[in-house]
């Protein structure tokens, strides 16, 4: 995975879904955990291509970048590699600058 | 912001509210109504209840797959046309595939990129408005066309017939304006002891008597689903099975003949007693090929039927006395289980004029209430 930018640019016009999209973001952290806990891995791959398809869409790269991650070790059934994107999405949900452009 | 933009309506599925808001955002930006659901049934009943004029479906859904939704909508007739962009994140060539073999009409990418999902929504729309102009066009053309049909023969056919005709997959066209063989039953009926009442009778009074004799007879014919092709004088040529085949042809020649008597027995009753003359319907029945087609000159064209079973029939309408219905043989084989015995009066071999070989002819005697017959 690229380097994380933990800025993400933002189209002005999206300003009144952000709140409601970091809220949801954190439900998402909530079910990848439940779904790691109990190995199901086509719940973490049906989760992991949801972000990926969103994140981006709203301008925040890297959210797509973690799905990715856990859609791809979903389908290899690597727990480890997706306990670790799990935490560096926290971690990134936790540092991330929004800038509205 | 046009009018088109604001009626132009795109329903949004997915079940990732997120990417639905998303989507729906930018379409209302661009003046478009956005309708978002979550789920494939919901689409489903959404597209049924309030069609969109363009879909965006997202593919990986639980429950039905955007793939299950395309192929659904594009396999009925109602639907089919609505355009639909697969909004998918499955990237290989499998995925594609399977989605350009469900009828979807574009795809996008997910993560979505804005100036490419507006320039595929506004192509998108621009390709539906043109298809509904031409669809809407063409329509209008089709009315015009079944009108034409409709006026240029409403007057020998019942407006039930003429809707059939018309509604039978476009065919109207082909049976008025070719002509054809086909096995026809002729009915020919001819008002009897009318000469004699018009010589006494005021020409307004003579006029109006003729319309009555008239609608009584067409209405029969149309009932019976005849077509009617000629009125000339006193007299009235109609056919069946003709200009398409019809159920019973004969039968429904009898029981219009029987109509037309039977209508007819009271108004000839009233006559008398305005006019003191008595008159009554004669009627000659007849089947077999005959040719089918406007003949005529470019001023003056009729739809009319040629041949041996419309000859035959004016000859046995000759021949019947007033409340007669002469039959040939040919239409008794036919109704020989219908007619009950003793209303069949046989006549005997008859050579009609123009025929070499003699026909059996039969009477039907129709049961009528107690009626006027005109003088020999």
């Amino acid at each position: 995975m690229p380097a994380i930018n933990y800025t993400a640019v933002v189209a002005k016009d999206l300003e009144d879904l952000i709140p409601v999209f970091i809220k949801n973001r954190s439900k998402e952290i909530d079910s990848l955990r439940a779904a790691l806990g109990a190995g199901d891995f086509d719940q973490l791959k049906a989760l992991g291509h949801r972000m990926k398809g969103v994140g981006n869409s709203y301008g925040f790269a890297p959210i797509s970048d973690f799905g990715k991650t856990i859609e791809d070790s979903a389908k290899s059934a690597d727990k480890a590699a997706i306990g670790g994107c799990i935490d560096a999405y926290v971690d990134y949900l936790a540092k991330v600058q929004i800038v509205y452009e | 912001m046009s009018d088109a933009q604001e009626a132009f309506r795109v329903l949004v599925v997915d079940d990732d509210p997120d990417m639905g808001a998303y989507l729906g955002l930018l379409l209302t930006k661009e003046g478009m109504r956005a309708d978002i659901v979550a789920d494939g049934d919901s689409a489903m009943m959404r597209v049924m209840t309030d069609p969109p004029d363009l879909i965006l479906l997202d593919v990986m859904m639980p429950g039905l797959t955007g793939f299950e939704i395309c192929e659904r909508l594009k396999s009925e007739e109602t639907t089919a046309l609505i355009p639909i962009v697969l909004v998918t994140g499955l990237e290989d060539t499998e995925s594609r595939v399977r989605g350009i073999e469900s009828g979807a009409d574009d795809f996008l990418s997910k993560p979505v990129k804005r100036e490419e999902l507006v320039a595929r929504v506004k192509t998108l729309r621009r390709l539906h408005e043109t298809r509904k102009e031409l669809e809407s066009r063409r329509l209008a053309a089709e009315v015009e066309r079944k009108e034409a049909i409709r006026k240029t023969f409403s007057r020998y056919i019942s407006p039930r017939l003429a809707d059939r005709i018309i509604g039978d997959a476009g065919k109207g066209d082909d049976i008025f304006t070719k002509a054809h063989r086909s096995n026809v039953v002729a009915l020919f009926a001819d008002l009897r002891g009318f000469t004699r009442l018009t010589d006494q009778t005021e020409v307004g009074r003579v006029v109006e008597m003729l319309n009555e004799y008239f609608s009584i007879l067409s209405e029969a014919a149309y009932r019976h689903e005849a077509t009617i092709f000629n009125m000339a004088g006193d007299a009235l040529l109609v056919g069946f099975n003709v200009p398409f085949p019809q159920a019973n042809p004969a039968e429904r020649a009898y029981l219009c003949a029987q109509e037309m008597l039977t209508r007819f027995a009271p108004v000839a009753r009233q006559w008398e007693k305005e006019q003191g003359l008595g008159t009554g319907v004669g009627i000659g029945i007849c089947m077999g090929e005959a040719v089918i087609g406007n003949v005529g000159s470019p001023h003056y064209m009729s739809y009319t039927i040629i041949g041996n079973p419309v000859n035959s029939a004016a000859r046995l309408m000759q021949l019947a006395q007033p409340y007669e219905v002469l039959i040939c043989d040919r239409v008794y084989d036919e109704l020989r289980n219908i007619v009950p015995k003793e209303q069949v009066e046989p006549r005997g071999d008859v050579t009609l004029r123009g025929r070499a070989q003699p026909i059996k002819v039969y009477n039907l005697k129709v049961p009528l209430p107690a009626h006027p017959v005109p003088e020999a």
